[in-house]
């Protein structure tokens, strides 16, 4: 066993595999056999120093391979730690892997698959990794107890954000993020089939190929980029063949059929409603590089059953040191001989209280590993005869010694045994993380001293194998057959006719033992976190009994491995504390993720500029060339307004806009306003059930404005509709309730009236509509309109609407409706038009100086015309708020009708809607402030009103404002004050009309 | 009269591109037409479907082709048939109107949709990407048309042959809804 200083490199990376001839690097502990290719090399890096591995290593295997033993700083201590398992739950063996901005932190080196070039680093040290300044934690131990945080920090109370929390900061965490933008992209998907099966060892690959061979579509996952699980790790044989052997064949079967996906590095995650499962998976992490392909993919499963077969964890038991560097869990041990060709140590004991870890001694005996002790707390006959061991009945390990890796171990009994790996067993702990996602408690079993699922299981989840407690090769065989065939019969599928696995049922006896008690060194129960059996009994103590509690105050569980190895042991010793049985104690609450997900899996594409769709309007790509500034309004882009050259400040710009369309005119997309299309013989009878006001006579080919309520009668929106035939309406709402509105539409019709005749479909992106606003606007548009259409002011008044052609043919809609106060249309194309119509209506309006105008020149118009819009229609607004509590019939019934007569809606003292203009011209108005009386404080009891919107009016030349006052249309030339506390300003303002122009509507006639 | 004309543009510009497996296309001469069965006039629409089309109107879920095999009819609601058929021109309406003599109610949805095709061994992994629902041919045989979600935007999808799938979704943001679908291709081919 070599421990040489890590950091002293040998070469660098690039030296040893740039030019092809990679130097042999000696791997002093790789055994001969396992699934691991001999024949080719791999070059790492390790903190700098170059090793090798084989194609089917993980990184752990080969750091074992190599000697390496000292992979990582504990999280609070300090501690050295190495390897423990050789699976997704270990919790010491975190690294860094890669570099610069693909840098990854707290990767668990059990998981990683070695490849060509890979290059990780040790983390959560300062100085080196052999001498950690911060190991000076480990010193002060004592006052770094369960809880210190609570405690120590508390006085005095200005050290806090100053002192102590900067501290606690820089000493917290373990990796290091690079503090670059990912560079890689991520993907999600989904996935169907009959039966899922999460995991592919014994259990699961005999469930696929049952469930399989039935017909059913099936999916089996695997966290591990080989399947087979334990088979892979044991010498037990299958049908006469190794266990890994039997797995490959059943892959190859599984690969063949066309009904199974088979999902390798992929774990499922979490267990959701309606059988969703979560399942990530890895898809180029085992590479160099992604090569532009998503790195991960975040699949929702969606599963009609599932057999979980994730098989146990297994347990250490709790001694004096027994964090050191070379104690590793038994099963591990054996696996990395057996599968790995690796042998952790040369000199290896064995601690265990079951006869599983009895394997453990055999497989590296017959391996030719020497094997110096194996020690059993039970007071039996030894289970095998190891040669040249000490064998221990009834005795343990007290202690450890070894300053960075073990070197002797202590036993209970006296004296000391040499060895520089100790596997540790203490038992096996069934995977039943899945079945408690929903909430499911799992339960005790006494003889395998172990919880297994319980029988409140998420719908449609059965659990077979080591997962269900059926700890025996054997019997997981069965068991993953026998729930595979219940879930694919229950699907109607016949299970065909096959023989089952066959393997023998070795011996998995146990007899439970959690700590050993002997001994004042501390025995660490969570690695990760740094949880020890002092710490476990301290809040015992202190009254923080609970499993929760007992979580919460001590971090046991709450680390990135999320307590796979501790749990059960801190509650057994809570237990003994306590006095109280296991059971009786309970285990935490499983939630998902079952192993880390990184957030950019969540995130998936929603990245950056791809966060979220957007919709663009017709007359998008035109309104670039010319140079418009964008507004987000909702999913669409909108031009706000259209800079021209010399102009440096948005009001230049928007301010012409307004002048030049009210001088002459200008042309606004007005696309995004909804449009349904509303047809059927009682279309008529059912927009006057939806609006407040009459639409039963309104004549083919007019237009009327409308508004619609809630049913608890606020305004919900309103827009206008338009008849274009007999039984053939569209009705426009705004932009931001289009959607909402259709859907409320749908409900009245399909759930409150469906004997109505009444057919309802959106139109919004079939038709690019324009407002040609201003006094030249008819001129303009007769240079457009086919000259068969007459639409001088006689034929074509206020409120027209037709279905017409324009430029020689083309079909259109025009409808004479103003939004601006001015003369003004709308005119729509169907949207392959409307690039076509934007550049033909700007070239016939050249002559009349038209101009594009965006969003905040609309909004100044209305403002200036006194129409409501969306910072007026909040939802707590109501019709007469509007100043049309008289536009609601009382002829008829609409929805809102009743609860709009409510006395608390007409109140004599309620809120209207009137227009507002500073005293002072020269003051600017702000939205938002409250209207507040003359010499009044400013305060809750005094506030009469608010300002709903402002804009600075071009034709009026100063500030004007829309609001809402108390008593509003009663008070005009009433002067109150607009008070923004937030904007620190207080203005007199005087009640006006809110039609600051044009208030007859006389321009609209004409 | 000006001599301004109109001139039409497909939402993608005629977008068609191959990649490994898939084939990507946009249809822009693909007319949608929607059909609205009168409430009460149930037989009378069953009728003036069958004599225009040879075949029975479609549940909802279901299309139909035409006997001549040119007009897709696609169930949408049980009061909602669209009529999808290749047709350049922006009269499409009057010509399901003259076929049905009124026997539906009709709105042009041509221009309200962005149509690709999606097509190629590897076109049902690449919508594994995007789309939640099972397009696995015994779950969704050709004929079977659904309404759905990809990357936000409400999408129609049809299959329209064994490796074949007709996607309609928002003509607005048919640019986002490409880049979606693109981005499904590239990540799997």
């Amino acid at each position: 066993m070599t421990d040489k200083p890590i950091n002293a490199p040998t070469a660098t990376l690039r030296e040893a595999h740039g030019g092809g001839s990679a130097t042999y690097v000696e791997q002093p502990n790789r055994l001969a056999g396992g699934l691991v290719d001999h024949g080719r090399a791999l070059n790492f890096d390790f903190d700098g120093r170059v090793l090798q591995g084989h194609p089917g290593d993980t990184l752990a295997s080969a750091l074992l391979a190599n000697g390496v033993r000292l992979v990582g700083r504990s999280f609070k201590y300090h501690r050295p730690r190495g390897i423990f398992t050789a699976g997704s739950e270990e919790p010491n063996a975190l690294v860094e892997l890669r570099r610069g901005a693909h840098q990854e932190p707290n990767t668990r080196a059990t998981t990683v698959e070695l490849f060509d070039g890979l290059e990780a680093g040790s983390q959560n040290y300062r100085g080196s990794l052999g001498f950690d300044l911060l190991a000076a934690n480990d010193l002060f131990s004592s006052f770094l107890s369960a809880g210190f945080y609570y405690k120590t920090f508390m006085w005095p109370q200005a050290f806090w954000e100053k002192v102590y929390e900067p501290l606690i900061r820089n000493s917290a965490g373990l990796g290091r993020l690079s503090g670059e933008p990912d560079p890689d992209s991520y993907d999600k998907g989904f996935l169907h089939c009959d039966v899922l099966v999460i995991g592919a060892g014994p259990a699961g690959l005999s469930a696929a190929l049952a469930a399989g061979r039935a017909g059913a579509r099936v999916i089996l996952a695997d966290e591990d980029f080989r399947p087979g699980g334990r088979l892979n790790a044991e010498t037990l044989e299958v049908d006469g063949m190794s266990g890994a052997d039997w797995a490959e064949r059943a892959v190859a079967e599984l690969a063949a059929m066309d009904n199974v996906r088979l999902m390798t590095r992929t774990t499922v995650h979490g267990v959701f409603d309606h059988g969703i499962f979560g399942a990530l998976e890895r898809c180029t992490d085992h590479l160099p590089t992604s090569g532009g392909k998503p790195r991960q993919v975040l699949w929702r499963l969606y599963t009609k059953r599932a057999v979980l077969c994730a098989g146990a964890t297994e347990r250490p038991i709790a001694f004096g040191d027994n964090d050191r560097p070379g104690v590793m869990l038994a099963g591990a041990v054996r696996a990395y001989a057996n599968r790995w060709a690796v042998t952790p140590g040369q000199r290896v004991a064995v601690f265990t209280n079951n006869d599983d870890g009895w394997r453990t001694a055999a497989d590296l005996s017959a391996r030719g590993v020497e094997v110096t002790a194996v020690v059993d707390p039970r007071n039996t006959q030894p289970r095998a005869e190891i040669p040249g061991a000490a064998i221990r009945m009834g005795d343990a390990v007290a202690g450890t010694r070894g300053r960075k890796g073990l070197k002797q171990i202590e036993l209970a009994s006296g004296g000391t045994i040499p060895a520089d790996c100790l596997a540790v067993s203490g038992g096996w702990n069934p995977n039943v993380h899945l079945t408690c996602h929903q909430r499911g408690r799992p339960e005790w079993r006494e003889d395998i001293a172990a919880f297994v699922p319980g029988k409140d299981l998420p719908v449609g989840l059965t659990v077979a194998g080591a997962a269900n407690g059926s700890l025996s090769l054997a019997a997981a065989l069965l068991d993953g057959e026998t729930r595979a065939r219940e879930a694919v019969e229950s699907l109607g599928f016949k299970p065909a006719k096959h023989t089952p696995a066959k393997a023998e049922d070795e011996a998995v006896e146990l007899t439970p033992f959690w700590h050993v008690k002997k001994g004042r060194a501390r025995a660490w129960v969570d690695h990760q976190n740094d949880v020890t059996v002092k710490d476990v009994k301290l809040a015992h103590q202190e009254g923080f009994r609970a499993v929760e509690h007992l979580k919460r105050y001590t971090t046991l569980g709450m680390a990135t491995d999320q307590g796979k190895t501790a749990n059960v042991l801190g509650l057994a010793i809570m237990a003994e504390c306590t006095g109280k049985s296991i059971p009786e104690t309970g285990t935490t609450i499983f939630r998902p993720p079952y192993s880390p997900v990184p957030i950019g899996a969540f995130a998936g594409r929603s990245r950056g500029k791809d966060f979220r769709p957007f919709r663009l309007t017709p007359s998008h790509h035109w309104a670039e060339e010319q140079g418009a500034v964008f507004v987000e309004t909702g999913a669409w882009l909108r031009a706000q307004w259209f800079p021209r050259p010399g102009e440096t400040h948005w009001r230049q710009s928007v301010d012409r806009e307004v002048e030049m369309t009210r001088g002459s005119v200008g042309i606004c997309d007005v696309t995004t306003l909804g449009k349904v299309d509303i047809q059927g013989r009682d279309a008529a009878e059912f927009l006057n059930k939806v609006y407040i006001n009459g639409f039963a006579k309104l004549a083919v080919g007019k237009t009327r404005y409308g508004l619609m309520l809630r049913e608890d009668g606020m305004a919900m929106d309103d827009g206008t509709t338009a008849r274009l035939g007999e039984t053939h309406y569209v009705m426009t709402t705004t932009t931001a309730n289009a959607g909402g509105v259709f859907r409320h539409l749908e409900f009245c019709r399909q759930c409150l009236w469906p004997d109505l005749d009444v057919h309802l479909i959106s139109t919004t992106d079939g038709w690019a509509q324009y407002a040609v606003a201003g006094p030249n606007s008819r001129n303009l548009l007769r240079k457009i309109v086919d000259p068969e259409f007459d639409i001088s002011n006689e034929a074509f008044p206020f409120m027209a609407c037709a279905e017409i052609t324009v430029c020689g043919g083309t079909p259109a809609r025009l409808f004479r409706i103003s939004f601006s106060g001015e003369l003004a249309y709308e005119i729509a194309v169907p949207a392959r038009y409307g690039d076509s119509m934007i550049r033909a209506l700007m070239a016939a309006g050249e002559e009349f100086d038209v101009v594009p105008y965006g969003t905040e020149a609309l909004g100044v118009m209305r403002i200036e015309k006194g129409h409501a819009a969306g910072n007026e229609l909040t939802g707590q607004i109501s019709a007469q708020n509007l100043g049309m509590g008289r536009m609601v019939s009382k002829k008829k019934d609409c929805i809102g009708n009743k609860l709009s007569e409510r006395p608390e809606m007409n109140r004599e003292d309620g809120l209207r809607m009137v227009g507002f203009r500073p005293v002072d011209r020269s003051r600017s108005l702000t939205a938002g402030a409250h209207f507040i009386p003359r010499g009044a404080v400013a305060s809750m009891e005094t506030d009469e009103g608010w300002m709903t919107s402002v804009a600075y009016s071009p034709e009026l030349g100063h500030s004007i404002g829309l609001g809402f006052i108390k008593r509003g249309s009663e008070r005009m030339g009433d002067i109150v004050r607009a008070v923004d506390l937030v904007g620190d300003s207080d203005i007199e303002v005087e009640i006006v009309s809110p039609h600051f122009v044009d208030p007859e509507g006389e321009r609209l006639r004409v | 009269m000006s001599d301004l004309t109109l001139t039409p543009a497909p939402a993608l510009g005629g977008y068609r591109e191959r990649f490994e497996g898939v084939q990507l296309e946009e249809l822009p001469n693909l007319a949608i037409v929607s059909i609205a069965t009168p409430r009460g006039g149930e037989a009378e629409f069953a009728a003036a479907i069958e004599k225009a089309f040879g075949v029975a109107a479609p549940k909802p879920g279901h299309s139909s082709l035409s006997k001549d095999g040119r007009t897709r009819l696609v169930g949408m609601a049980p009061d909602q048939t669209f009529a999808v058929f290749t047709h350049d021109g922006p009269d499409a309406r009057q010509v399901i109107d003259g076929a049905l003599d009124g026997a539906g109610y009709t709105t042009d949805q041509t221009d309200v949709w962005v149509s690709l095709r999606i097509d190629g061994p590897r076109a049902h992994t690449a919508l594994e990407r995007i789309c939640p629902i099972d397009l696995h041919p015994d779950a969704f045989p050709e004929g079977r048309a659904a309404r759905t979600v990809m990357e936000h935007l409400g999408t129609i999808v049809l299959r329209d042959g064994a490796d074949s799938f007709l996607l309609l979704s928002a003509h607005s943001s048919a640019e986002s809804f490409l880049h979606a679908v693109e981005t499904s291709i590239r990540n799997v081919t």
